[in-house]
């Protein structure tokens, strides 16, 4: 819901004339503008009760002469009791006004009115003549207004599921059909409500309605409201329900996708198990096997990795998000699912065919034969001179970097296997370094192979200092473009997590480039995919995984 | 425990004091007192809940001294809301009283913290939602008020199922049960009734819906049997009198007294009397070549009202169809068998009948 209209703290005057204008709400643009403020009226509601409840009712009718018409008007507007807590303030409110010891005719009034305001919101009361004989047979029977109402909304939530659900498949009846209008009237009385458990199935039926009409039958309010309230852990749906919010309402969507992103990037993870389930909580990974759905999540990311230049901490959550978009997808039934193709439309095919492969597809010895083909294929790509605009080149980089596994794979691979060198280098290259108009990517292979050849020699000492490594790496303090020193950064943490004397200097080498470079959540994000990729392989490597626990531990209370 | 029954034996005392104008001299002491009374049979009924022996001993001290039985075991559960809501609607409770009633009731923090706001405002929310989603609606079906209605009579009814009756109260409950229908007025009464004897049908083991309380003292195992017995009372209700039964099906719609009884073979038979009896009261009139009202009586159906609900009967299930075919065919013979139109109302009937099947079945 909006909460652009920026109100002044205690505006007494504004709510009350809004009160008036509401009314019951009975037309539509009442109803429109009440679901509107209800947030902001609750805050309200909220911050009059911390005044009230300090006060007596004499003060208080003092410092707010109109606060009877206030909340006497508040009261008859279904609107605002049905709100979230708005009906629970309100009645504190009440109670606070209420005086023990009524002096005069004045407080005797007020008294018996808040007696007849609580009745009309509590009771199915005597008071409303068409409830009257209802009442009498509820309380004949021992049971309460609360036994009553918890029926009576059940009974109308299940009868208007039954009408719309009958109406769904009964689309050539044109007599039976519901009105275009009453379905947008249902959808927006739904609103303050949204919360309630008991609408759960009116609001899980009503975002799966789809009528014949070729435009939103559904208030953009109702809409706005459910995400709102799904993002917030508020209210849980089916999973088909919030696939369908998301492909008939896109700002809601786009409004998901960026709160998935904000709440990853804004809170520390630590580990990416967590991340995937705070994704998986979402239903995102799990939306996005709709193409449409897909497309539109992964057009924000693109714009989320220009904006943050691409941050370790993005490049990661856009890798996890892909992992788990592959697995719910071969999960999904073979006559559900989408060819993994229409995906990627209008990418080379062979070579999406092959960063698709997950890593354990295949055998650990065929890795490393597998990057060089893609290692090839993409080079054959990018240096083609027809295609190579600078956003073909984005887009070719884009999808190399949403299967970063595979880039991480590369270097334990150059480290330990030792094959295909040149062409894993240079796929490393290229991700850390697309472009190569000043002969930038050329200067980082360079520099990259010297440091490779180096580290290689150190690989197997069983001893080893920290001035032996900076001897490898004398410059990557000085190293002058940025590309190169991410990927020298890659390969030493790969070289301490998987060589022979690394693990004894680990802690203090870290501590030493994080200190003196600006690294620490690059090698923070390099870690934790590394943790994740040998927990989920279930490869028995328990020596590295302690170090990386012991690692990360410290290097989350720096970053 | 013979302390605890004497307790448990001023409940409806304390219920019906909470009604009367005798909470005039309460201060707001007798009120907390009595809240806290209220609060101890709850936890009574939460102690007791899956103690069959116990709750029956407690249900029966209970029923002692109330002429028909208004309280069971279930309303010592129900007892803080009862309370509650009786003395805010109780306009005689003088202020100081009313003011600490409120203030327990609802307010953060108040007397108890214990589930007590949180249900009321859940009370004024569900109101509101009421409220909203009162939408003009279709006119199939009975009204959602009716439906709330006959949801509470049925946990109602499966409460007292489960108290343990001494038999031969049979003739009690239907008393109890024709003095809680008089609440409502008889055209209400008939829906609600309806209502009751068609959910009981479709919610079987889910437990007609659930309310927060209502019927959650029930578990699974004693369901099935106690469900069986549920319609008793209200059958019973129903053909205890033919006046009323006549009425109840002069006023339910075609459609649902086909449904009614196609689940309940009890009901089919006088049902189908009923319509015999109707059947005879029309006259053909030869100038209009139709079947018309002998006199202007409105408890009689007219022709196309009766053809409408033999169309409903023969459009339920087998049984009923061939039933309603059968006692049709049965009156045509007695009539003489004619296969002319005009000359007997029931051969009319089942030619129309035997018409529209054939057209029904050709789609």
């Amino acid at each position: 819901m909006a909460q652009d209209t920026a109100v002044p703290k205690l505006n007494f005057e504004y709510w009350l004339d809004k009160a008036i204008e509401w009314g019951q709400a009975t037309t539509l643009e009442s109803q429109k503008d009440v679901c509107l403020h209800l947030p902001q009226l609750q805050e309200f509601l909220h911050q009059l009760y911390e005044t009230l409840k300090h006060m007596d009712s004499i003060a208080a009718i003092q410092q707010f002469p109109l606060i009877g018409q206030l909340l006497g008007r508040l009261c008859w507007n279904p609107f605002v009791i049905g709100y979230d807590e708005s009906q629970k303030t309100l009645m504190w409110c009440l109670c606070c006004l209420y005086s023990s010891e009524p002096q005069n005719p004045v407080e005797l009034k007020a008294n018996s009115w808040i007696r007849s305001l609580l009745c009309h919101l509590l009771s199915s009361s005597k008071w409303e003549s068409s409830e009257a004989e209802t009442s009498a047979f509820i309380s004949t029977l021992g049971y309460t207004s609360a036994d009553y109402y918890c029926h009576l909304v059940k009974s109308m939530v299940f009868s208007l599921v039954t009408e719309l659900r009958g109406n769904q498949f009964s689309e050539l009846n044109i007599q039976g059909r519901v009105s275009t209008s009453r379905l947008n009237a249902v959808s927006l009385f739904c609103v303050p409500l949204i919360t309630l458990p008991d609408l759960t199935p009116l609001v899980e039926t009503l975002l799966l309605y789809h009528g014949g009409a070729s435009k939103e039958i559904l208030s953009s309010e109702f809409l706005e409201a459910v995400n709102e309230a799904f993002l917030k852990k508020k209210i849980s749906l089916s999973e088909s329900a919030v696939f369908s919010l998301w492909l008939r309402h896109l700002p809601s969507l786009e409004k998901a996708t960026l709160y998935l992103l904000d709440q990853l990037v804004s809170v520390q993870m630590n580990s990416l198990e967590e991340v995937a389930c705070v994704m998986k909580d979402l239903l995102l990974p799990q939306a996005a096997s709709h193409p449409a759905i897909f497309r539109i999540v992964n057009e924000i990311f693109k714009n989320a990795v220009l904006e943050t230049d691409g941050a370790p901490e993005v490049m990661t959550i856009i890798q996890v998000f892909t992992q788990l978009f592959l697995q719910g997808h071969q999960n999904e039934y073979k006559q559900h699912k989408f060819p993994l193709k229409t995906y990627f439309p209008h990418h080379h095919q062979p070579l999406v065919a092959a960063l698709l492969r997950r890593p354990f597809e295949l055998p650990t010895t065929h890795w490393a034969e597998h990057l060089k083909h893609i290692s090839h294929m993409l080079k054959a790509l990018v240096e083609d001179p027809n295609s190579s605009s600078l956003a073909d080149l984005f887009e070719i980089w884009f999808l190399v970097a949403r299967f970063g596994e595979w880039l991480d794979i590369a270097v334990e691979q150059l480290l330990k296997a030792a094959a295909e060198s040149d062409a894993l280098l240079w796929l490393l290259a290229f991700y850390y370094c697309p472009q190569n108009e000043n002969q930038q990517r050329t200067q980082t292979m360079v520099e990259a192979q010297a440091v490779y050849n180096h580290l290689m020699r150190l690989f197997s000492c069983t001893v080893l200092s920290v001035k032996d490594l900076e001897a490898a790496v004398p410059s990557v303090k000085d190293v002058e473009q940025c590309c190169s020193k991410h990927l020298i950064t890659h390969l030493l943490t790969n070289f301490l997590l998987f060589s022979s004397g690394g693990h004894m200097i680990a802690q203090e080498f870290i501590d030493h480039i994080t200190e003196t470079t600006d690294t620490s959540k690059e090698v923070c994000s390099l870690l934790i995919r590394t943790a994740y990729r040998i927990n989920r392989s279930g490869e028995e490597n328990q020596r590295t995984l302690k170090l990386l626990n012991e690692l990360l531990q410290k290097l989350t209370l720096k970053v | 425990m013979e302390a605890v029954l004497e307790q448990v034996e001023q409940l409806p005392a304390l219920l019906a004091v909470s009604r009367s104008a005798l909470v005039r001299d309460w201060d707001s002491l007798t009120l907390d007192r009595a809240l806290e009374w209220a609060r101890y049979f709850q936890h009574l009924h939460d102690r007791f809940r899956t103690r069959p022996r116990l709750r029956e001993a407690l249900g029966r001290r209970l029923r002692r001294g109330q002429r028909s039985p208004l309280l069971g075991f279930p309303n010592l559960g129900r007892c803080p809301q009862l309370l509650g809501l009786a003395l805010l609607e109780n306009r005689a409770l003088p202020p100081a009283a009313c003011r600490r009633l409120i203030h327990s009731l609802l307010c953060p923090g108040g007397a108890e913290p214990g589930p007590e706001p949180r249900s009321l405002a859940l009370l004024a929310r569900r109101k509101a939602a009421s409220r909203l989603l009162a939408l003009p609606r279709p006119p199939e079906g009975l009204e959602p008020q009716v439906q709330a209605e006959a949801q509470l009579l049925l946990s109602r009814l499966r409460e007292e199922g489960q108290e343990a009756q001494p038999a031969g109260e049979a003739a009690g409950s239907l008393r109890w049960l024709s003095g809680v229908l008089e609440q409502l007025p008889q055209r209400r009464a008939f829906g609600v009734v309806a209502a009751a004897l068609l959910l009981r049908q479709e919610s079987g083991a889910e437990q007609a819906g659930g309310g927060e309380r209502v019927g959650n003292s029930l578990n699974g195992n004693q369901v099935s049997a106690t469900e069986e017995d549920l319609a008793g009372p209200l059958l019973a209700w129903l053909l205890e009198n033919m006046e009323r039964f006549s009425a109840f099906c002069l006023f339910l719609p075609g459609s649902l007294l086909a449904s009614l009884a196609g689940h309940y073979s009890q009901l089919n038979r006088p049902y189908l009397d009923l319509l015999t009896g109707w059947g005879s009261g029309l006259l053909y009139d030869p100038l209009q070549g139709r079947w018309v009202k002998r006199c202007l009586d409105k408890a009689v159906l007219s022709w196309e009202e009766l053809r409408e609900r033999f169309s409903c009967l023969c459009q339920g299930s087998d049984l009923v169809k061939a039933q309603t075919q059968a006692a049709l065919k049965l009156l045509k013979a007695q009539g003489g068998d004619f296969n002319v139109r005009g000359l007997s109302v029931w051969t009319d009937l089942l030619m129309e009948l035997e018409e529209y099947l054939r057209k029904e079945a050709e789609r």
